[in-house]
């Protein structure tokens, strides 16, 4: 079959381009794996800074029921396993969706942080806790630990607090390869003092509060309580790593021991504390497999979560005719990636000789990704804006 | 300590591979089979690429020099072979 454009990810991102190129009159395709549309927006519940409660579950119905009014097709439970040129989407059912632009909107995946017994049953991924409780309203466990201290695993510990879960704290995962920064106290209290006092949750916005101080945060590294500081009558453990988690058929033990303000584990006795379920939060990182496969270069921005397609200011990555948007294109909150996605159909509908006053559209289009991107409330990595200078300097010089 | 989920590789595994003479990703998934089960490298990938950075040259910048190649995800034969096929309404 013969579109204008192929979405492949119905996220944010996806259904903002499908919605606003359907809108323009283009023949749109949407591609997800998943049964219904949404992606990981449909798990998010926060209350804004200034305004409302954000509800992803209502944003992606209205959205979905624009994108049924537009009359996009929609490809669901259907995985992309490759794009040839000039373009076929290959889904995984042997159909072939053939059109001259594509839009790679797949998302991320989250990063793991091995640590001994972290493939045991009831250990999983942050992400995918919140996909349990706010997605499916299933707890995750009736006693979670969780291991990785960052804005996901601090937002995600407070949606399972709301859920119900004892949350029975949240740790340091052991100093090793993988975790790096993440297993040192000091970089710790930096990175939770750099989280915007506009956090858009009571955990975040405290905790955000308590690192600005330069003296607490050296402070409060050395002196910080063992049995952790409650918030949210949750505790959160800046000196205890997770060495081990512990389980035959599932999940029961977790081995928690102390560490100086490094990581380094000191000599003091180390302590089992029961569980049925350990999340593991390490980060997140683009998904860009079928970019790279289909021949898009890559660039390598840590700020923006890793590897990503290199691309330009309209999102169109070095292979002319396949964009990138959402988490794709860097780690960042939802609403840029919808005002990405608006982007990315607006400058598609132009090509396609759709609509007029291009440059001008174009203009607006991205006046509003800077906006939501200067408004966000979390931003993911503080060296963020470090990052996109680093990817406007190689995209400039690809040019 | 597993690494890679899928094939059941063990960190041991892959840093005997690297003394051994394992320099780049690609030998050390062709000596361990670590990232070629069925998620394809998308959990041990980067844990590969961070595992390897302290004992090699390459840094993880580097990295990405390995190609993904398709498909991407898994696909049965009897899919593959209807592939475009049915395109030519």
């Amino acid at each position: 079959m013969k579109y204008d454009l192929v979405i492949i990810g119905a996220g944010p991102a996806g259904m903002c381009a499908a919605i606003q190129a359907a809108s323009n009159g283009a023949r749109v395709a949407l591609v997800d794996e998943n049964p219904v549309p949404g992606g990981k927006l449909r798990g998010q519940v926060y209350k804004e800074p200034k305004s409302d409660w954000w509800i992803g579950e209502k944003i992606v119905r209205s959205m979905e029921s624009k994108i049924k009014q537009l009359g996009v097709t929609c490809f669901l439970e259907r995985e992309v396993w490759g794009i040839y040129p000039k373009w076929k989407v290959m889904l995984n059912n042997g159909e072939q969706l053939e059109s001259d632009f594509v839009l790679i909107a797949t998302g991320a995946a989250e990063k793991a942080i091995p640590i001994p017994g972290w493939t045991t049953p009831g250990v999983m991924a942050i992400g995918a806790a919140q996909v349990l409780a706010n997605i499916q309203r299933v707890k995750p466990g009736n006693r979670v630990a969780i291991i990785g201290i960052d804005a996901l695993s601090l937002t995600i510990a407070y949606d399972l607090k709301m859920a119900g879960v004892n949350v029975v704290g949240i740790y340091l995962p052991p100093l090793n390869a993988f975790s790096l920064e993440k297993s040192n106290p000091l970089k710790m209290i930096a990175y939770l003092s750099s989280l915007s006092h506009l956090a858009p949750n009571p955990m975040l916005k405290l905790l955000g509060k308590l690192g600005q101080i330069e003296s607490v945060q050296k402070l409060g590294v050395n002196y910080y309580p063992p049995f952790g500081m409650k918030v949210w009558g949750i505790p959160l453990h800046l000196r205890k790593a997770v060495v081990e988690i512990i389980g035959n058929e599932a999940v029961e033990e977790i081995v928690v021991a102390a560490v100086d303000q490094n990581g380094q584990l000191g000599r003091k006795q180390e302590k089992r504390i029961p569980v049925d379920c350990a999340c593991i939060s390490g980060g997140l990182y683009p998904l860009v497999e079928l970019a790279n496969a289909a021949g898009c270069e890559s660039v390598y921005i840590e700020e923006l979560g890793g590897h990503i397609p290199l691309y330009n200011e309209e999102l169109e990555t070095t292979q002319s005719g396949i964009f990138v948007a959402g988490n794709s294109t860097g780690i960042e909150g939802a609403k840029v990636a919808m005002a990405q996605g608006e982007l990315v159909g607006t400058v598609i509908s132009i090509r396609l000789g759709f609509v007029e006053g291009g440059p001008e559209l174009i203009k607006k289009a991205k006046e509003k990704v800077n906006l939501e991107r200067e408004n966000a409330v979390i931003k993911f990595h503080p060296g963020l804006e470090n990052g996109r200078a680093k990817l406007e300097r190689l995209s400039r010089i690809r040019e | 300590m597993i690494i890679c989920r899928c094939e059941e590789v063990l960190l041991r595994d892959i840093i005997t591979s690297i003394e051994n003479g394992a320099e780049t990703l690609k030998a050390i998934k062709m000596e361990t089979r670590a990232g070629m089960g069925i998620c394809q490298g998308r959990t041990c990938r980067v844990l590969l690429e961070q595992a390897i950075a302290p004992y090699t040259d390459i840094t993880i910048q580097e990295t990405n020099n390995i190609m993904y190649k398709n498909p991407v995800r898994p696909i049965s034969l009897a899919n593959l072979s209807r592939s475009g096929k049915d395109s030519s309404q």
